[in-house]
């Protein structure tokens, strides 16, 4: 599906992507910032204040009543991470307006507080509601002490943090507990006011009956001023090999391998090393999947991932603690057969219908539709399916050798039972 | 082929095989993807039978999870690598009532469907493989031990069943798996694995002719054994098997749920009710619309992670209530005060129709998924409804009945309370 741009204002994008096949329409505002020690907590806290009630609907019970009344338009709020930029997210849906009665006039009325919410937050004598920020405030701090709830998500945060020290991807997208308590209502409804105001914000919605979305969120009370371009990401080149090893009380061990990547998004060459991340550890068919889990019995999962826009590749596994040595020597071995180009005719093949396959059903995915440009805003460079499709399918294997080329192990983390208890 | 119409407007296309199998084909036009679903009406619940002959056999727990595993198995080509062939990506879960074996694919349909349905089909089981399973379901069942949710929940149904299998992971213990053998793997695979106890529902752009021949022909040399399934559930006493559980593990913040058992085991349309008129009542109480949420909310006692809800099949019925709080006691005594309450005070029809339109909501942007529609059509078709129903059930429920089940089906003292605390 091809969006259709248009402008709303300096630095406003809108993109709408119609199409009859959805029973909703769904629409997404991402607002970027610079991912930064100073700001990344206000920026993970404000989508969650904003949340609590707006000027129309001054509690959260009063905004979702409304939006229940709407036949269940749904809403949320969060903040993700895409190289070093924060964004702030804001979803939203409704049904399709033909399937419910007065369709259209329910759309507006769930546009409008949506917009509301983003566009025109809820205020008290120059900050945001210090109840609700307090509290907010706190559930943060609670959330982010809970990563540890989370072994696999912890451990892959651990690797990164320990890869990426010193630069700003290795902060957390929630913030740590001290950047978080430092938060004040005053100065956080002025850094918001000046990311309304200044830094580039992009709406995308996907649906039927999108004619009048133009009109409609062009109605927001938008205040801008000029556009802030953000800096782009830092690259390092060299890397450090080292191991780190952490203990807690867990019955399964993970293990994670941070690799650099010589490509990038915007490299001529990406598409290779989104092939040799796929041959690597991806789908069932994929070299670790098969040394790791099903010829040695290592693990019950196994998997690569390629954070495209910083340029990391990570392996992730749960293990046994005494397979330790065992699982990284065969995850070495399987980089260093991508490096030395030992790639089948099939692996290449699958592969490539598995990314292939998987961007088409993203297409049948409405927030999957809108969240795969994310990377594009980020970089000012938007790819149409077809583009990515066509590229991916071009890729030879002497392109996904000298992609696998450009991966340098850096970091070894691994997250494990107390010793003696293994 | 009986042609049903959907409430948007899209013809659900139902019919049952000569070999007893209910298929349920829904096209979707625009959709890249089409996704098939072959299920087997037998779940982690299913340990006890009675076999014709035989009489009663207990099996052990697990089963049905672990036969899922190893149906992957193939004497010459894995599983995963005939299905790798077409870029489609295939998969299986087990629940308590039902073994599903599924794919997605962009292309390649139908050679994926009888890829789908052959392996299903054909168990290659030795002893070596059998063996090897055990050592990977064991780090499937560790991995989930390491959660915190798995662990609360499983907690809660120990507190709130005394001897109702449910109590059990459908992975089963690592005792249970160690007990599994060919040989009893074999006996459930004969005894659930025939078309009359089976479903198959495909959502897509397809065309349903050619799913109805693709499925007869390959079954056509299919070897099964009908016959009938007397599945048997322990005598469970009506009272809970402890009011209070607790554990400590490494988290950060203490969780607490509240359980509740409910003694009516209903099928059908009467399932149905009872499964929206509960979901209503709780979301009134737990969702982010509720004052009641609000206040918990406001006082600090819960926050995001909160969630309340009813499970109910025709085997059993509970609901749960709870998520992160700093004082699981209070939790508990505030959320017993909130339906003690609601109890006086009942739900009034502003209420109950906001939450009607609400669920008619979500029901239709449940159209958009494809997994989720051909998961929803064979799960309601075991419990003996229709998905295509909810709107009409949805809509006859009166706020008189809400309210009845509000005053009926809430017992205090059947109810059970699980706490999960820091180290």
């Amino acid at each position: 599906m091809d969006f259709v741009h248009y402008k709303i204002a300096e630095g406003v994008n809108l993109y709408l992507g119609e199409t009859e096949k959805f029973t909703t329409l769904t629409v997404k505002v991402f607002i970027q910032d610079s991912l930064a020690p100073e700001t990344v907590a206000a920026n993970a806290l404000i989508p969650s204040v904003l949340i609590q009630g707006t000027k129309s609907y001054p509690t959260r019970t009063a905004l979702v009543q409304k939006m229940e009344s709407l036949y269940g338009c749904a809403f949320w709020t969060d903040v993700s991470k895409i190289g070093e930029r924060q964004i702030l997210e804001f979803y939203f849906d409704a049904v399709s307006p033909r399937l419910i009665p007065n369709g259209k006039q329910v759309l507006k009325e769930g546009l409008m507080a949506f917009g509301e919410l983003i566009t025109d937050p809820l205020v008290e004598d120059g900050a945001f509601r210090r109840d609700y920020f307090h509290k907010e405030k706190r559930n943060l701090a609670k959330m982010v002490d809970g990563l540890i709830n989370d072994k696999q998500a912890y451990a892959v945060y651990q690797a990164v943090k320990a890869m990426c020290k010193g630069e700003p991807y290795s902060l957390y997208k929630y913030g740590e507990r001290d950047q978080i308590e430092r938060l004040e209502p005053e100065e956080a409804l002025r850094h918001y006011q000046e990311l309304l105001r200044s830094n580039p914000i992009d709406v995308f919605a996907v649906g039927p009956n999108l004619e009048d979305l133009p009109e409609l969120i062009g109605a927001w009370p938008w205040q801008r001023k000029s556009l802030r371009e953000l800096p782009p990401v830092s690259v390092k080149e060299e890397v450090q090999e080292q191991e780190v090893f952490e203990t807690q009380d867990v019955q399964q061990a993970i293990l994670v391998m941070g690799y650099r990547t010589a490509q990038r998004y915007l490299s001529p060459d990406y598409y290779g090393l989104l092939v040799a991340n796929g041959i690597l550890g991806v789908f069932p068919h994929s070299k670790l999947f098969v040394n790791v889990r099903e010829k040695a019995s290592l693990a019950y999962y196994v998997d690569s991932s390629l954070e495209g826009s910083k340029g990391l590749l990570t392996v992730t596994a749960g293990i046994a603690p005494q397979s330790y040595g065992q699982a990284v020597e065969i995850v070495r071995r399987q980089v260093a057969e991508l490096q030395d180009g030992v790639i089948t005719d099939e692996e290449l093949t699958r592969t490539k219908i598995g990314l292939i396959s998987g961007i088409k059903k993203m297409l049948d995915n409405p927030a999957a539709v809108i969240d795969r440009n994310l990377i594009g805003i980020v970089h000012h460079e938007l790819r149409s399916p077809q583009t990515v499709l066509e590229s991916i399918a071009a890729v030879t294997k002497e392109q996904v050798r000298k992609a696998a080329q450009g991966l340098r192990l850096d970091t070894i983390y691994c997250l494990s039972g107390p010793k003696g208890e293994a | 082929m009986q042609v049903i119409e959907t409430i948007t407007n899209e013809p659900l296309h139902f019919t049952q095989m000569a070999n007893g199998l209910p298929v349920l084909i829904l096209p979707k036009q625009g959709f890249q993807k089409k996704y098939a679903v072959f299920a087997v009406h037998y779940g982690s619940l299913d340990s006890e039978f009675e076999v014709a002959g035989k009489g009663v056999v207990k099996v052990p727990d697990g089963i049905a999870h672990f036969l899922e595993h190893k149906l992957f198995e193939d004497a010459t080509i894995p599983v995963f690598e005939r299905f790798a062939k077409f870029g489609a990506s295939v998969n299986a879960y087990t629940s308590y009532n039902l073994t599903a074996y599924l794919f997605s694919i962009i292309d390649f349909f139908p050679e994926a469907l009888r890829e789908l349905l052959h392996f299903v089909q054909n168990p290659y089981l030795t002893e070596e493989n059998v063996a090897k399973e055990r050592g990977i379901i064991e780090q499937e069942l560790r991995m989930y031990d390491d959660h915190p949710d798995r662990r609360i929940y499983r907690n809660l149904l120990n507190a709130l069943y005394h001897r109702h299998p449910i109590r059990i992971d459908v992975g089963g213990t690592f005792e249970s798996i160690g007990e599994i053998t060919v040989d009893l793997l074999w006996e459930c695979y004969r005894l659930f694995y025939q078309p009359a106890n089976m479903a198959l529902a495909v959502v897509g752009d397809v065309n349903p002719a050619e799913v109805l021949d693709i499925a007869a022909r390959q079954m056509e040399e299919w070897q099964y054994q009908a016959q009938d399934i007397k599945r048997l559930l322990p005598d469970e006493p009506d009272t809970v098997n402890k009011p209070w559980i607790e554990e400590r593990m490494s988290i950060s913040q203490p969780r607490c749920y509240l359980g509740f058992k409910h003694n009516q085991h209903l099928t059908g349309r009467r399932l149905l009710k009872q499964q929206l008129a509960m979901n209503m009542i709780w979301h009134s109480l737990g969702a982010r619309s509720s004052p009641v949420f609000a206040g918990l909310y406001d006082s600090g006692l819960i926050n995001d992670s909160f969630e309340a809800g009813f499970h109910g099949t025709p085997q059993y019925a509970f609901s749960m209530a709870g998520g992160e709080t700093d004082d699981p006691q209070q939790l508990d005594k505030a959320l017993r005060e909130a339906i003690a309450d609601l109890q006086k005070k009942l739900l009034n029809t502003e209420q109950v129709e906001r939450i009607k339109r609400h669920i008619l909501g979500g029901y239709l942007a449940a159209f958009n998924s494809l997994d989720y529609l051909a998961n929803s059509l064979i799960s309601h078709l075991f419990h003996g409804t229709s998905y295509l129903d909810v709107p009409e059930v949805l809509e006859s429920l009166t706020v008189d009945e809400v309210n009845q089940y509000i005053c009926e089906a809430f017992d205090l003292d059947r109810s059970a309370v699980s706490v999960l605390l820091p180290e």
